[in-house]
């Protein structure tokens, strides 16, 4: 104890060395910590958006339907029935299901033409599980039965369309003819996600089925339960009852969909283990640095401690004691640091549409204000690892220096 | 029977290709209590002789005996250990440790011990810290003593654990007359009334005639060995 207590007062011999050294290791942990809050927070606004406005949290599809979904194909549709309602109701943690048909289209303004996703919804149970309506920025959703429809406010900008005008949508019915809609634009969506406001057009279910020659015929049904924690586990459970009810259907959970939203969010664990190694580096260099600047200041002190009887690894137990305070006084800088970049963050977030321009999405379902997220357990992991790699450090050159020989050390002889 | 015995102890040094013969075969006895000084010229071995037997360096030929151990066949860790325990070491330059005060400094020495209660600890801090005149000065840091104090917390530290030997190489090297003279009478006193036994190394004639006994070295050799009356 006393030994520990020599120690943290050595930390006070050379207090400018000492934060300077903490001083690397805080900022290191600092950019880790601000990282962490930023990826957190951008992986679960992406989560958030994909299930809020996508997927909601299961998909009920035809299992061949699922294969080909990028394709938005005709073939392969599930039929609107009581049966499957019923099945899908009694499923646990269940909130609300809605039925949608997806299907590709043009949408023409009279004078253009774009390519679009055409998405058949019924507006009352829509919103149970979506929460689309919520971003609806100018007018209002569409009315169940009429020709209306609502889209992205980007999409409509680029069309030169506003609320109360026409549109028309050119598509390919079931038996492969062409056919048209004249929708009039109720309202304008500007939601977190760029692909909706770019490529999506919402129009009544009934509406799409009856112009597609599909009546009574979706695409798929969307869940969404009270819980978003246990969705994988909950679809597991709907397709062993789905297989009772019809053999070539299957339930996805939100993650089967966001796949390449997951993808990204490991590749920037990957990038946050690189900016992790370089913080080690950092701290290893500045804690070696100062170790060694320290015992060659000390020697003839160690010579000393060695003539009172102090062991080779009581000597060595000071110098780790030393690393292990800067590293500590390292983290807490740190963290302190990353909680005052991540308060802000948190507080008033970062304007993605301002900061990306509109130009793109970073390949994320997300826009709008990204709020920083607090990780305890990365400031815990942060803690730990600074008094760690400090200690780690630390035992080569206190090994070093424990080795001295006494005379040489009381002489101040280098080797 | 004797407290150190040495037995034709040489100790050579390799410098680069050259082999300096720092000790060409010393033979010594020193019984408990003495208050014995080396002297002799720069480079006549005097602090080689204090290291061999201070248990810091190994003789390359002959035998140390302290106490009863041969400290040749001792490793490393007990070498530490009987250092711990039985020898006290008083520096020409202190080696105070900055980031302590006089009475942390003092306490060093007794808290290495490990079976000191902490009652004992502070009583035998304080009462050897007023044994050498330092009662006052217990609170203060390194930087605000003299030389004489600093000493005197040196001959403190090495006392604190009564040892049964205190090496102290030129403990007045770096003092004036007046200060040399009280840090000797300090370590007689201690001498004459903890009876612990003190040798120590000085080139200065007025030093060493406090001493009881005189040895006297050149080039690695006890040219004399005399009691002083």
């Amino acid at each position: 104890m006393f030994l520990a207590k020599l120690a943290l007062k050595n930390l006070t011999r050379h207090k400018r060395r000492v934060l300077i050294t903490a001083s690397i290791i805080a900022l290191g942990m600092a950019m880790f910590l601000i990282y962490d809050s930023i990826q957190t927070g951008l992986n679960e606004l992406s989560f958030a958006n994909i299930i809020n406005l996508e997927t909601g949290h299961i998909q009920v599809v035809d299992k061949e339907y699922w294969e080909q979904r990028e394709k938005l194909p005709l073939k392969n549709l599930i039929a609107q029935s009581e049966n499957l309602s019923s099945v899908i109701k009694e499923i646990p943690y269940f909130k609300a299901a809605t039925p949608q048909l997806k299907f590709s289209a043009n949408l023409n303004n009279g004078i253009d033409q774009l390519p679009v996703l055409a998405c058949g919804i019924d507006s009352m149970t829509y919103s149970q599980v979506f929460t689309t309506k919520d971003y609806i920025i100018e007018g209002s959703m569409f009315n169940q039965g009429k020709q209306e429809t609502i889209l992205g406010k980007k999409l409509a900008n680029l069309m030169d369309l506003k609320v109360g005008d026409y549109l028309t949508l050119i598509f390919k019915t079931k038996t492969n003819t062409f056919n048209t809609i004249d929708l009039k634009i109720t309202g304008l969506l500007q939601t977190n996600n760029p692909k909706i406001n770019e490529n999506l057009v919402y129009l009544p279910l009934s509406l799409a089925q009856q112009s597609l020659n599909l009546e009574g015929k979706i695409t798929g049904m969307t869940i969404r339960l009270k819980e978003d924690g246990v969705a994988q586990q909950v679809s597991e459970d709907l397709n062993q009852s789905l297989a009772s009810l019809d053999n070539k259907l299957a339930a996805h959970s939100w993650r089967a969909s966001a796949g390449e939203v997951i993808a990204m969010s490991k590749a920037e664990t990957a990038e946050k283990l690189t900016i992790m190694s370089l913080i080690l580096l950092m701290a290893a260099v500045g804690i070696v640095n100062t170790i060694i600047l320290s015992s060659l200041e000390r020697t003839k002190e160690i010579g000393m401690m060695k003539a009172l009887g102090l062991k080779e690894n009581e000597i060595i137990f000071i110098f780790m004691v030393e690393a292990m305070g800067i590293g500590l006084i390292g983290a807490i800088l740190g963290s302190l640091l990353g909680s005052l970049v991540i308060l802000y963050f948190n507080l008033y977030g970062i304007n993605l549409t301002a900061l990306l321009g509109g130009v793109g999405d970073w390949g994320l379902p997300v826009m709008g204000r990204l709020y920083g997220y607090w990780n305890l357990s990365a400031f815990i992991f942060v803690i730990a690892f600074g008094v760690i790699i400090s200690l780690l450090s630390s035992i080569l050159p206190a090994r070093w220096v424990a080795r001295k020989d006494p005379i040489e050390a009381m002489y101040g002889i280098h080797n | 029977m004797s407290l150190l015995k040495l037995q034709g102890v040489k100790k050579i040094y390799q410098q680069g290709r050259v082999e300096v013969e720092a000790l060409r075969g010393i033979d010594l006895e020193i019984e408990a209590g003495e208050f014995t000084s080396i002297g002799g010229p720069s480079g006549s071995g005097k602090t080689t002789l204090l290291n061999m037997i201070g248990c810091l360096h190994r003789p390359t030929i002959g035998q140390i005996i302290f106490d009863g151990d041969e400290i040749e066949k001792l490793p490393k860790e007990e070498l530490a250990m009987l250092r711990r325990h039985n020898l006290g070491f008083i520096f020409q330059d202190y080696n105070l440790i900055p980031v302590l005060t006089v009475y942390e400094n003092v306490e060093l020495a007794l808290r290495l011990l490990g079976d000191v209660e902490k009652k004992e600890i502070k009583e035998r801090v304080v009462n050897i810290l007023k044994s050498v005149g330092l009662g006052d000065y217990i609170n203060r840091k390194p930087n605000e003593l003299s030389g004489g104090q600093k000493q005197r917390v040196s001959i403190a530290r090495a006392l604190v654990k009564e040892p049964k030997l205190v090496l102290a190489d030129e403990p007045t090297a770096n003092l004036d007359s007046k200060t040399s003279e009280d840090v000797l009478e300090v370590m007689l006193e201690m001498n004459q009334k903890l009876t612990t036994t003190f040798i120590f190394s000085t080139h200065d004639p007025q030093v060493m005639e406090y001493a009881k006994r005189l040895l006297t070295l050149k080039d690695g050799k006890i040219i004399e060995d005399r009691k002083n009356s």
